[in-house]
């Protein structure tokens, strides 16, 4: 290293400034946003608007320091990495849950977008963007989260041995961060707030997909609980909200494989999904008309029967027999022999296919969301008695 | 005062964790405090992998490890305390597996391990580019099943020191408002570094040196506090961290001219070198004009787009959202910027402070195992394996010794301080004094350091300690009141600054983390094979030294 | 006119015939020249892939080798289940070579033709909501709906996740409310248009389902709307068939007409009552007809 004169230095310190990004140089661009205020101590819920200057490669959270430390210090929000690995700073954007830190803001304000910005869904809050966590780490530890190994323990004292390719099952529930996105959601939780939901359906899965736990029979029969994996409705919110990648709806349908795999299937949901692979396997078209009992039972079937017959009426429950068969069907019956045999049963049907389905490129949908009304969040989105 | 507690660990990164499951495991009566939940702290940002000699990429053992480490602490690293790292890594790691950690695999099943900067061997044990993140996982898994008390959302602001013994804590609860004064036979600070002093770093918010200045203004010496690691690869503008495991993988480091640049800095080791030589060669090429918009080129478009996808995600991630680059397809901006604090809280083998009833660990600590500068890969062994032993013997400790005392005043005295920063209606903002700490600590107390520059620093320092006295905080509600607890980190920055300029004046040589090419270019072993220790005395810093132990290894001229 | 693929799925062949028929009427109509498939079976849906995947990945196989045996590149869709469970198969086919090969060893066994990855499935929605297909829609539309307010629902699987889908933003969908525009109705918006009708768990969480399915109902109503369009004939079973139960549930009645994509399309284009087949509907369509006739 030699020696250099002060001016070097000083020019190369500057340099150092301008890149580091800490606010004070660069170009800039000016970002409005609505925020939903809330004081808990109050009960007083506000939207307020607010509009600053911001560096260009501002995400939301950074807006929000900027409004937090020069607008309003009583401006409360959870942050910490701010680099997508620590899950604090989840909250919603236009009614979509996301991680602050993640969120250009140029695109939206250069799409002229004011966006509204709110705590989480599904969850209380307890002041403007932060909720109450409780019930989340509730669900979490219901599941027992924590390996229970099996009879196998490393001979050696060392490390289990298991392959790559077997502790790939669980890569992608092994990315969850706990950040509520996927929670915040979920339209099954906003019916059923008792709901385990995708967040802790998803470690449980991390946990069955394990080679090293031992606990996968007593933990799928914990999970087929009434709120639990059937009680999933599949809209996908979850997987589309995820900023990890996680897909809890997968997980939760890996669930589904193992338990069935496992024969628990007592749960409805469980019988619904193998009267469909029945179908397919016998007529190749489902069988509509004995789903219901095959379902829910023939005691049930039979409180059903008005419900039926309005159904039926309409032409919607057409007669099991002659049933309604396709052709070539044995094709269908010959794949269902193979699949038996060609040990990618279980979750592992859907583990196989994650490979093809990561080299998809995300298409950037960077921009504003849609314009939602300016209504309340924290508010029950519609009255729903129905006791 | 309310609870009472055998050992209360304050923060819940790795270091915390560990720390608690064995203080729980020996029996202790165990609480953490944390100011996020314990899956939010920032060792689950770290990516690149924890340092074992496992031995299962190659011939290795923990006194290679150990000679590693020693070397690339530039020979400041207690050696009494680098050996039993390296010693109790393996076992340490095998139990984390065992835990239930998802660790990338060899070819036969076990933990894979990687090349890491200078490491002999490679014996980085990692999971994909997320390492961290995964280790945070199984702790807090761990932690559950053993349903150990979490304050969670608990503010840690002040240690009660009666009777020449911590006594508890002192904390703020965010989620609802007021002070609790919390009594322990024992504490352990794990409340991790304080990257952010600087402008550029890689740090999170939340890494504002809490546990350092609790322990210093409770009479405890802080140990070579000048040196902060830079690490070579930091984002362009963001900061963020983008893993050493890239060059593990067989990244190179270009720059403007698409050079790999460290053919004439670290011509064996190149891009594998130490973190302290690499920063120091891109800052050079940086200052003499070869970067591009103020950084290099990290490049990994020759290591294809399948190991990048299946190793390397998060960083792919990273670079896509922040800087808007691919790196399949583009080579990433990178530049220095703070990372690792290889000084602290001066702590013995056990993590055992000068303070009857005080520990530390992890990040926060300085025992020394990383000297001037760190391995990349040895600071999640730290937590885990020094977390364990601080654990281990605070539970001891406190089982076989008696009660605590918080006196009245310890808690009225922060009460009444709390007041006067609460009530005040006139002041200056927080972020002001905040965004020139770190701007100015960057200047003048970055990579390449100065006479003029520390002495300047000094002074500015004492400028804004003087402005804090009257920062205001606008947010006088009791839920969550960030404002407040924000002010708060930002008077802990200020009291580190204050130690790391004395320390920095005071060490008259270049090693390691601290390079002062313009004064002092050489390593002065004479002179300064030495730790500094600060105290406070009430006003400011005052300093003193400390041989570094040494034994097996003496002082060898450092190159890559 | 464009030659696709026609994949009914089941509800189309079954309890929904009317979709089919009303399907089949209007392709000519707005350039559709369809090849119906013959031996193929049920996608699947949500439950297969749940409970046999690695059988709901062979079922969407050989449904996407068939169509591509009929030289097509364009599997047309009327599901949205149909359309994910496909798209899903599709990529995961494309994309991964020896995953490719294993199912295809597997269709060839059985006789099935093996699948290249040449096809590509788009829902009818997808196809008429812009380009030619719009422009073609426009001329067939020509009774027009009279400023009918319709209130779109999308329902999930047509919008999520969007990385299999991608027709568009699945926040800010447009495609029915152009599609209704140019049909000469009044699109009405409120926002559990691209929430969940319950449909999947509507037996085996009937509760936790009527939670969901209210919500579309109750919003459309109090947006004034005469009548709901959904291109997914399971969201038109729970909106239309379990209005009834909703009934039960919480004494609210309301009658809201649902029609499928098709149906409403077609009524524009003139299409006959045994092509339209109304009288299948549970909730009656009759206050629409009355309010076009006028």
């Amino acid at each position: 290293m030699e020696a250099r004169d002060d001016d070097e230095m000083a020019t190369a310190g500057a340099q150092l400034l301008m890149a580091a990004g800490n606010g004070s140089s660069g170009p800039t661009m000016d970002v409005a946003l609505k925020i939903w205020r809330f004081d808990s101590e109050t009960g007083e819920r506000e939207l307020k608007q607010y509009e600053v200057e911001a560096p260009e490669w501002s995400c939301l959270l950074d807006v929000l320091d900027i409004v937090k430390d020069r607008v309003d210090g009583t401006l409360s929000y959870r942050k910490s990495c701010r680099m997508m690995i620590c899950g604090s700073c989840g909250m919603r954007m236009d009614g979509a849950a996301v991680l602050a830190c993640k969120e250009r803001m140029k695109p939206i304000v250069d799409a002229g977008h004011v966006p509204v910005i709110s705590a989480m869904g599904n969850l209380p809050i307890l002041k403007d963007l932060v909720v109450d966590m409780g019930p989340f780490w509730d669900k979490f530890k219901a599941m027992k989260p924590w390996l229970q190994p099996g009879f196998d323990e490393p001979a050696d004292g060392k490390e289990y041995r298991v392959s790559q390719e077997r502790m790939n099952v669980i890569h992608k529930e092994a990315l969850c961060i706990n950040c509520g996105c996927c929670v915040s959601e979920c339209n099954s939780m906003e019916s059923d707030p008792e709901f385990l939901g995708p967040q802790a359906l998803a470690k449980g899965m991390r946990f069955v997909g394990d080679a090293r736990d031992g606990a996968t029979v007593e933990r799928l029969e914990e999970y087929n609980s009434e709120h639990g994996i059937w009680d999933c409705t599949r809209c996908y919110f979850c997987n589309e909200r995820c900023p990890k990648g996680v897909d809890p709806r997968d997980a939760i349908a890996k669930l589904g494989a193992e338990s069935i795999k496992h024969g628990i299937d007592r749960d409805m949901g469980a019988k619904h999904a193998k009267w469909f692979v029945k179908s397919a396997e016998t007529t190749g078209w489902l069988r509509e008309t004995e789903l219901v009992p095959k379902t829910q039972g023939i005691v049930s079937s039979i409180k059903e029967m008005k419900f039926a017959m309005g159904l039926a009426r309409k032409g919607k429950v057409p007669p099991p027999f002659p049933p309604h068969v396709a052709d070539r069907v044995e094709e269908s019956r010959k794949l269902r022999e193979l699949t038996k045999t060609q040990g990618r049963d279980g979750a592992l049907g859907i583990v196989q296919g994650e490979r093809g389905l990561a080299r998809i490129e995300h298409t950037d949908r960077g921009g504003a969301r849609r314009d939602v009304p300016e209504t309340d969040p924290t508010e029950p989105p519609v009255l729903r008695d129905l006791s | 005062m309310e609870a009472k507690h055998d050992v209360l660990i304050v923060g819940a990164g790795c270091a915390g964790m560990r720390a608690a499951i064995e203080a729980h495991d020996a029996g202790a009566d165990v609480a953490i405090i944390s100011k996020i939940h314990p899956v939010r702290s920032h060792s689950g940002a770290a990516e690149g992998g924890i340092n074992a000699a496992l031995g299962n990429a190659s011939d290795d053992d923990p006194e290679k490890h150990a000679y590693d480490t020693v070397k690339g602490s530039d020979y400041l690293g207690d050696q009494d305390a680098i050996q039993v790292l390296c010693d109790e890594a393996p076992g340490d790691v095998y139990e984390l597996e065992n835990w239930g950690a998802v660790f990338s695999r060899t070819e036969d099943g076990r933990i894979a391990q990687r090349p890491f900067g200078a490491a002999g061997e490679p014996r980085t044990a990692y999971a994909a580019d997320i390492t961290g993140h995964v280790l945070i996982q199984v702790l807090y898994e761990q932690l559950v099943k053993r349903d150990i008390l979490v304050y969670e959302e608990y503010f840690a602001w002040r240690l009660v020191v009666d009777d020449d013994r911590c006594q508890g804590v002192i904390s703020w609860d965010l989620v609802n408002g007021g002070l609790h004064a919390i009594g322990a036979k024992t504490v352990i600070l794990a409340t991790g570094g304080a990257g952010r002093l600087y402008a550029g770093t890689t740090n999170a918010y939340a890494c504002t040196g809490d546990g350092m200045t609790m322990a210093l203004q409770a009479g405890v010496a802080l140990k070579d506090m000048e040196m902060m690691q830079f690490h070579p690869t930091t984002l362009s503008p963001s900061g963020v961290l983008i893993t050493e495991g890239c060059r593990g993988e067989g990244a190179y480091l270009l720059n403007a001219d698409g050079e790999r640049f460290l053919k004439r800095y670290a011509p064996n080791a190149m891009e594998l070198a130490s973190r302290d030589v690499i920063s120091r060669a891109e800052q050079t090429e940086i200052d003499e004009g070869r970067g591009v918009d103020g950084s290099v080129l990290l490049d990994l478009r020759h290591l294809g787009a399948e190991r990048i996808l299946e190793r390397l995600h998060g960083t792919r991630e990273l670079s896509m959202t922040f800087a808007l680059v691919d790196p399949i397809h583009d080579p990433i901006p990178v530049r220095p910027g703070s990372h690792y604090h290889m000084g602290g809280v001066d702590t013995d083998v056990w993590g055992l402070t000068s303070l009857e009833g005080l520990y530390a660990a992890g990040e926060v600590a300085c025992v020394s195992v990383h000297g001037a500068n760190r391995l990349g890969g040895n600071a999640l062994m730290e937590t885990i394996t020094y977390g364990k032993r601080s654990g281990r013997h605070a539970a001891e400790w406190a089982l076989s010794n008696t009660t605590v005392t918080v006196p009245p005043s310890a808690v009225s005295d922060a009460e009444r301080d709390l007041r006067t920063l609460l009530d005040r209606t006139d002041g200056e903002r927080p972020w002001r004094i905040r965004d020139e700490l770190a701007t100015t600590m960057h200047e003048n107390f970055g990579v390449f350091r100065r006479e003029s520059q520390m002495q300047q620093q000094g002074e500015i320092v004492a400028g804004l300690r003087e402005r804090y006295e009257r920062v205001l905080v606008e947010d006088k509600g009791n839920v969550f009141n960030t404002d407040l607890t924000q002010a708060l980190e930002l008077g802990f920055l200020l009291d580190l600054a204050d130690c790391m300029v004395v320390c920095g004046l005071a060490r008259k040589e270049s090693r390691g983390a601290h390079a002062r090419p313009y004064d002092y270019p050489d390593r002065d072993d004479e002179n300064f094979l030495r730790h500094t220790l600060v105290t406070w005395n009430g006003e400011g810093p005052v300093l003193d030294w400390r041989p570094v132990t040494m034994t097996k290894w003496q002082p060898q001229v450092r190159s890559y | 006119m464009t030659t696709v693929a026609y994949y009914k799925g089941c509800l189309a062949s079954l309890s929904a015939k009317e979709l089919d028929t009303s399907t089949q009427a209007l392709a000519p109509k707005v350039g559709l020249d369809l090849i119906e498939l013959e031996s193929v079976t049920c996608c699947g849906a949500g439950d297969i892939h749940e409970a046999e995947p690695d059988y709901y990945l062979h079922l969407n196989a050989r449904i996407l080798a068939y169509a591509e045996a009929t030289g097509s590149d364009t599997l047309m869709t009327v599901c949205n289940v149909c359309t994910l469970n496909l798209r899903q198969a599709n990529f995961q086919l494309q994309n991964d070579e020896a995953l490719l090969a294993r199912i295809n060893d597997n269709l060839a066994t059985v006789g099935v033709p093996r699948y290249s990855g040449g096809v590509e499935v788009k829902h009818l929605l997808w196809l008429i909501a812009e380009g030619e297909g719009y422009e073609r829609l426009k001329e067939a539309a020509h009774k027009g709906l009279k400023g009918l307010r319709v209130a779109p629902f999308y329902g999930c699987q047509i919008l999520r996740p969007s990385k299999l889908l991608g027709f568009e933003d699945p926040d800010r969908p447009w495609s029915l409310e152009a599609i209704i525009e140019a049909c000469g109705g009044e699109p009405v918006d409120y926002p559990a248009k691209i929430k969940c009708c319950g449909f999947p768990i509507i037996q085996a969480r009937e509760e936790t389902a009527l939670g969901e399915l209210i919500q579309p109902l109750e919003q459309a109503v109090e947006a004034g709307a005469d009548a709901m369009v959904t291109p997914c004939p399971l969201c038109h079973l729970s909106l239309d068939a379990w209005q009834s139960k909703l009934k039960k549930a919480t004494g609210r009645d309301f009658k809201m007409p649902i029609l499928h994509l098709s149906q409403l399309i077609g009524v524009a284009a003139g299409l006959t009552d045994s092509e339209l087949k109304f009288k299948r509907h549970v909730v009656s369509v009759g206050p629409v007809l009355e309010k076009l006739a006028t």
